[in-house]
C-alpha cells in the first residue's frame, strides 16, 4: 500500500501580512512560512494509517524555503520517502499549475491513496485535491475526518455542514482532502528531527515550467477594509462591554 | 581486676558453632550484596568518582553524623539513637570478639581490662538504652501517630518489612540486656554497677528467681546470637539494606550544582523506557530509599492531589526491578505519565532526602522518553511547538518580543550592536505576558534612572530553555541554548541580568557547559542589592510596609540566593514577616518544570499557588506578598483570585516596591529626558 501526502508551506499568520508594492501579492520579505495546518493533519493521518496497515508513506512538497524542515519532520514522524519539487516559485504558482506538475510525479509513484489538506488559506484557485483528482482521473472526497483502509478500498468519514457526517466507501486509488486527522498531529522531539536530518534523504524532482492557465488573475490585494455598516467600539474592556450591552438592549436582545 | 570473659558459661562447641553460623551469615550476606551490585551494573554508565575527598566527607557528615536526617527533629533523633545505639553495640561486639578470639586466643593478652573494660561496659549499656529509646519513638510514631508520609505505600509487604526491622533491633537489644543481666546475677562481679541496666536486670533475677540458673543464660545467649546473625544475613534482602546502600548512595551523589541537570546518559536513546535505561546510580537511588516519606511531605504536586509522590516513584521502581513484572510495563503500568508530568521540578524532594536520592533526575529521564514518544499534554505540545518555532511559548513572533519597549525613551541599547556592561535577558513572561509588561517597563525605567549601562537583545533573544529542559525536551533545549549563545557571542557585555530565576538558573549553570564562561549572571534582586549598597540606586522613601516574600525555587533552593532579595526589601523599608515555609523550605508555586504550560487534571483539589497565597494571607498584618519571579507573579495573582483573597492580599513584584521607594529619582530622569 502506497500513500502519497501533499504538503506545502503557507504564510504564518503570527506575522502581520503586508501587501507588496505591486498591490497584487503579499510582501514576502518579512513573511515567515509554516506548514499548512491541514497538510500537517494529512501527514498525521498517513502515519496513523502506516502504523495500522504498514503502508509506505511518501511526502511530496514544493521546494519553498523551509521545506526541508517540514519533510524531515515528516520523516521523524515515520514518513518513508521525501520528495521536493524544485522549480521557480518566486513569481507565484497557483494550484492549477502545481497540480499539472504533480500529476505525472504522482502517477509514477503509483499510489493507492493520495492525501492532501482539504484547503490552504492561500488557495486562490480552489484546493489542490479536486484539481489533482481531475488530472489523475480519480475520485475525490473532501472534508475527510477519518479513514479506514481495506484491500482495494477505503472508507472515508466526511464532514458536512451542520454537524452531519457520512461514511463513504470508495475504490482505491482515491484522492482525499483531509479536514482533520484521527488524532491531533503528534509532537516530534527536536532530537528526532535532527536524527532524521542525518539519516533521511530528500529526493529532488524538477518541476520545469509551470502552466498557470485557467487560474484567476488578481487585480488588487488589500487588507480588510472597515465597511460602513460596521462600528468599531473603542475603549477599555469594561467600556466596550457596557456599550455592547447598551446596543443589545436597544435591539431588544433578551 | 575487671576483665572481660567473653564466652562465660558458653560451652566450647557453642562458641565454635557460633563461628560456623557466622560464616554462613557472611555467605548469605555476600550473596545478597553481589546480587544487588550486579543489578546496579546493568544500569547505564555515569561518572561519579571525582572529588573523592568531598565524597568521603559527605559520608562522614551525612551518614555517620546524620546531619540531614536530623533536620526533622523527632524522626531525626529517633533515627540517630537507633543508628548510633546499634552501631555502638556492633562495635562493642566486634571489640569483644577481637579481645577474646584474637588477642586472647592467639597472643594471650586482653585489652578489655581494668578501666577500659568498665568504661566499655558503661558505654555499651548507655547506647543500648539509646537504641531502645529510639525504637520506642519509632514504634510510637509508626503505630500510634501514624503520619501520612508513612501511610499508603504503593504495594504490599512493606509493613512487614518495616516491622521486621523494629522487631529484630528490639530483640537484639532486649536479649542482649537479659544475657548480661543473667551473667551478672550469677557471677556477681565487683564491677557490676558499671553496667547499670544489666545490673538492674541481674538484681531483678536475684530477687525473683534462681540466680544460679545457668541454663537460662545459655539459652538466651543462643537466641541473642541467632537473632543477631539472622539480622545481619538479612541486610541485603530487607529494609536493613539502607544501612549499606544509604552511605554508598551518599558517597556517589552528584556534586554538581543543583541547577545543572545531567544530560541524557545515552545520546542514541535519550530518556528512560526500561529500567536498564536508568544509570547505575539511579538504580542505587531506588534501593537506598528507606520509605521515610519526607520527600512526599514536601512535594507540592502531592500536596495538591496530583497522583505524584516522589517516595512512591522510588518505591515502585525498586519493586518493579526486583519483583516479577507479570508482563507489566515500567512506563504506563507502574509509573503513569500523569505522575511524571505532575512534577514541578521544585527540587524539594532531592534536597530533603536523607539518603540523597535524586528523584527528580529519574522523573526527568522518564519524561525524556515520553517526549520522544510524543506522549504529552496538548497544551504542552503547543508550547513546545511554539518554542521551537518562535523561541517563546506564547506563539508570538520574535519581532514582537521587544514591543514592550515602545514607550521607552531614550531607546534601550541593542546589545548586539552597542557594547554594554549589563545584558538584560528579559525572558518570555516579562516580554510577552500582559500582566508582566508594565513591570518590565518599570525595570527599564529604574535601570535608566540609575544610569545603568545596559542593553537587550530585542528579537535576538530566545527562551532560555530552563523549563524546556525540565520538561524533558533536551533537543529543543540545545537548540534554544545554541541560538542564544550565538547571539551572546555577537554581543559585547560583562554581566547578564534577568528577573527570571528560571533563566538565571540555566544561563548560570547550564550554558557554561557549552563553553561560554566569559560572563557572570545576576538575578535582578542581586543587582538591585548591589546598586543600593553602592548608592547607585537611591532609596528616597522608606515604604514601611509589612510584607512577606516567596523564595522562587530556582533562585533559592537551586542557587542558594535567599539574602539579596531580603536585603533589598529591608533597604526599601519593608518589614519582612516570613511564611512558615521559607528559604530552603520554600513551597513551589506550581509553575516550574513546564507545569505552567500544562492543564491541571480534575483531581487537583487546591493548586500549589493557592495553598501558597493562603499561607501568605494567614500571616497577621501582612497584606503584600512580594515575588521576584515573573511566573510567580502570574501564578499568584491568579491564585489570589481563585482563592478569594482579593482585597486581603496583593502580589507585588520586587520591582514595584523599588519603583515606589525610588519615586523621586524616576520623575527626575523623566524630566531630564
Ligand atoms: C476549512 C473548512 C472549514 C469549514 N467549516 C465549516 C463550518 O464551520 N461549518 C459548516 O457547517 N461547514 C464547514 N465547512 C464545510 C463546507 O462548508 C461544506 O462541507 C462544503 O461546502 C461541502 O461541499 P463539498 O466541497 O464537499 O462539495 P459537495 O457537497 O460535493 O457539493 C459541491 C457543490 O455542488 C452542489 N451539488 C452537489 N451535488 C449536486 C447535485 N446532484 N446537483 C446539483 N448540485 C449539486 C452542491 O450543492 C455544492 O454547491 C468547512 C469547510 C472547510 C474546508
Ligand atoms: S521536584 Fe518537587 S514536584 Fe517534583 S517530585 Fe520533587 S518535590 Fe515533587
Ligand atoms: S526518596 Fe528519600 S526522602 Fe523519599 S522516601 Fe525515599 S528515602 Fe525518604
Amino acid at each position: 500500500m502506497n500513500i502519497v501526502v501533499l504538503a506545502k508551506l503557507v504564510p504564518d499568520l503570527v506575522e502581520e501580512l503586508e501587501i507588496d508594492d505591486s498591490g497584487i501579492a503579499l510582501d514576502m520579505t518579512w513573511l515567515r512560512l509554516i506548514i499548512n495546518e491541514l497538510d500537517d493533519h494529512a501527514i498525521e493521518e498517513a502515519i496513523l494509517l502506516k502504523e495500522r496497515t504498514g503502508a509506505n508513506v511518501t511526502v511530496l512538497a514544493p521546494d519553498i524555503e523551509g521545506v526541508d524542515d517540514i519533510l524531515f519532520t515528516a520523516a521523524a514522524k515515520g514518513a518513508d520517502r521525501l520528495i521536493k519539487i524544485v522549480g521557480d516559485y518566486e513569481s507565484g504558482v497557483n494550484n492549477l499549475g502545481l497540480a499539472r506538475v504533480l500529476t505525472p510525479v504522482i502517477k509514477d509513484l503509483q499510489p493507492d491513496l493520495i492525501l492532501a489538506g482539504v484547503e490552504a488559506h492561500e488557495d486562490l484557485d480552489g484546493s489542490i485535491g479536486p484539481l489533482l483528482a481531475g488530472y489523475l482521473d480519480l475520485p475525490f472526497i473532501g472534508y475527510v475526518a477519518s479513514i479506514e483502509l481495506e484491500e482495494g478500498k477505503a472508507t472515508a468519514t466526511k464532514e458536512y455542514p451542520g454537524g452531519l457526517s457520512a461514511e463513504m466507501e470508495v475504490a482505491l486509488p482515491v484522492v482525499l482532502g483531509i479536514q482533520v486527522a484521527d488524532e491531533p498531529p503528534r509532537y516530534v522531539a527536536v532530537s528526532k528531527v535532527r536524527q532524521a536530518m542525518k539519516t533521511a534523504e530528500i529526493e529532488e524532482l524538477e518541476a520545469g515550467d509551470f502552466d498557470l492557465s485557467g487560474g484567476p488573475t488578481i487585480d488588487r490585494m488589500y487588507q480588510p477594509e472597515v465597511g460602513e455598516s460596521a462600528t468599531i467600539i473603542d475603549g477599555s474592556l469594561d467600556d466596550i462591554a457596557d456599550s455592547l450591552i447598551g446596543i443589545f438592549k436597544e435591539l431588544g436582545v433578551q | 581486676m575487671p576483665i572481660r570473659e567473653t564466652f562465660w558459661n558458653i560451652p566450647h562447641w557453642a562458641e565454635i558453632a557460633q563461628y560456623l553460623v557466622g560464616l554462613l551469615t557472611i555467605l548469605i550476606f555476600s550473596y545478597g550484596v553481589i546480587r544487588r551490585v550486579r543489578r546496579w551494573l546493568q544500569g547505564r554508565p555515569q561518572r561519579r568518582i571525582d572529588r573523592i575527598g568531598s565524597r568521603l566527607w559527605s559520608v562522614v557528615v551525612q551518614a555517620v553524623g546524620q546531619a540531614r536526617t536530623l533536620q526533622d527533629i523527632y524522626p531525626g533523633i529517633m533515627h540517630l539513637t537507633i543508628f548510633w545505639g546499634m552501631i555502638a553495640l556492633l562495635i562493642g561486639t566486634i571489640l569483644a570478639t577481637v579481645d577474646w578470639d584474637v588477642a586472647h586466643l592467639l597472643f594471650n593478652v586482653q585489652f578489655l581490662t581494668s578501666w577500659v573494660y568498665v568504661s566499655y561496659e558503661l558505654i555499651l549499656d548507655i547506647f543500648g538504652v539509646f537504641l531502645l529509646i529510639g525504637l520506642g519513638m519509632a514504634i510510637y510514631r509508626r503505630y500510634i501517630i501514624r503520619p501520612d508520609r508513612l501511610a499508603n505505600m504503593p504495594g504490599i509487604g512493606f509493613k512487614r518489612d518495616d516491622a521486621y526491622v523494629l522487631i529484630m533491633l528490639g530483640l537484639i537489644g532486649i536479649t542482649g540486656y537479659l544475657v548480661e543481666g543473667l551473667r551478672i546475677a550469677v557471677a556477681q562481679p565487683d564491677w557490676a554497677p558499671w553496667s547499670p541496666v544489666g545490673n538492674a536486670i541481674g538484681n531483678a533475677f536475684i530477687a525473683f528467681g534462681d540466680p544460679s540458673n545457668r541454663f537460662l543464660h545459655y539459652a538466651l545467649w543462643i537466641i541473642h546470637i541467632l537473632i543477631a546473625f539472622v539480622a545481619l544475613a538479612s541486610i541485603p534482602y530487607t529494609k536493613f539494606w539502607h544501612l549499606i546502600a544509604g552511605p554508598v548512595n551518599i558517597f556517589f551523589r552528584s556534586l554538581e550544582p543543583a541547577g545543572k541537570m545531567s544530560a541524557p546518559t545515552s545520546e542514541e536513546e535519550p530518556g528512560v523506557k526500561e529500567w536498564r535505561d536508568f544509570s547505575w546510580k539511579q538504580l542505587l537511588d531506588f534501593e537506598s530509599c528507606t520509605r521515610c516519606g519526607r520527600c512526599q511531605d514536601v512535594c507540592p504536586a502531592h500536596a495538591s492531589g496530583f497522583s505524584l509522590s516522589p517516595r512512591d516513584i522510588m518505591i515502585k521502581l525498586d519493586t518493579f526491578i526486583w519483583q516479577p513484572t507479570n508482563g507489566r510495563n515500567m512506563l504506563g503500568d507502574t509509573i503513569s505519565a500523569d505522575e511524571l508530568w505532575a512534577c514541578t521540578s521544585c527540587q524539594a524532594c532531592v534536597d530533603i532526602c536523607p539518603v540523597f536520592n535524586d528523584q527528580l533526575s529519574s522523573i526527568i529521564d522518564m519524561r525524556r522518553y515520553l517526549v520522544l514518544e510524543g506522549d504529552i499534554d496538548p497544551q504542552l505540545q503547543d508550547a513546545l511547538a511554539n518554542l521551537g518555532r518562535y523561541g517563546n511559548s506564547f506563539g508570538k513572533s520574535e519581532r514582537m518580543r521587544a514591543k514592550w519597549t515602545k514607550p521607552i525613551q531614550p531607546k534601550i541599547k541593542d546589545a548586539r550592536r552597542d557594547e554594554v556592561e549589563y545584558l538584560w535577558f528579559v525572558g518570555d513572561y516579562a516580554s510577552y505576558h500582559t500582566s508582566m509588561t508594565d513591570k518590565t517597563l518599570m525595570m527599564a525605567k529604574v535601570f535608566q534612572s540609575a544610569g545603568l549601562d545596559f542593553g537587550i537583545l530585542y528579537d535576538g533573544e530566545r527562551n532560555s530553555g530552563n523549563d524546556v529542559r525540565r520538561v524533558g525536551e533536551e533537543g529543543l533545549f540545545d537548540m534554544l541554548a545554541e541560538k542564544n549563545l550565538v547571539t551572546f557571542s555577537k554581543s559585547t557585555f560583562k554581566t547578564i541580568v534577568t528577573s527570571d530565576p528560571h533563566s538565571f538558573n540555566t544561563l548560570k549553570n547550564e550554558y557554561s557547559e557549552n563553553g561560554n564562561d566569559h560572563y557572570s549572571v545576576l538575578h535582578y534582586s542581586q543587582l538591585f542589592d548591589q546598586m543600593i549598597t553602592s548608592g547607585q540606586l537611591n532609596v528616597a522613601r522608606k515604604l514601611g510596609y509589612k510584607v512577606t516574600y516567596h523564595d522562587p525555587c530556582y533562585l533559592g533552593r537551586y542557587n542558594g540566593e535567599y539574602d539579596a532579595p531580603r536585603r533589598v526589601m529591608s533597604a526599601l523599608g519593608c518589614e519582612l514577616v516570613e511564611m512558615p515555609r521559607n528559604k530552603e523550605n520554600t513551597f513551589c508555586c506550581g509553575a516550574g518544570g513546564g507545569r505552567i504550560w500544562m492543564e491541571d487534571p480534575p483531581e487537583v483539589a487546591e493548586r500549589p499557588a493557592e495553598m501558597r497565597v493562603k499561607e501568605a494571607a494567614s500571616l497577621s498584618g501582612v497584606s503584600i506578598l512580594v515575588v521576584a519571579c515573573p511566573k510567580d507573579l502570574v501564578m499568584f495573582q491568579d491564585a489570589v483570585k481563585t482563592a478569594d483573597l482579593e482585597g486581603k492580599l496583593v502580589v507585588k513584584d520586587l520591582i514595584e516596591l523599588i519603583v515606589e521607594a525610588t519615586e523621586m529619582n524616576l520623575s527626575e530622569t523623566e524630566e531630564q529626558n
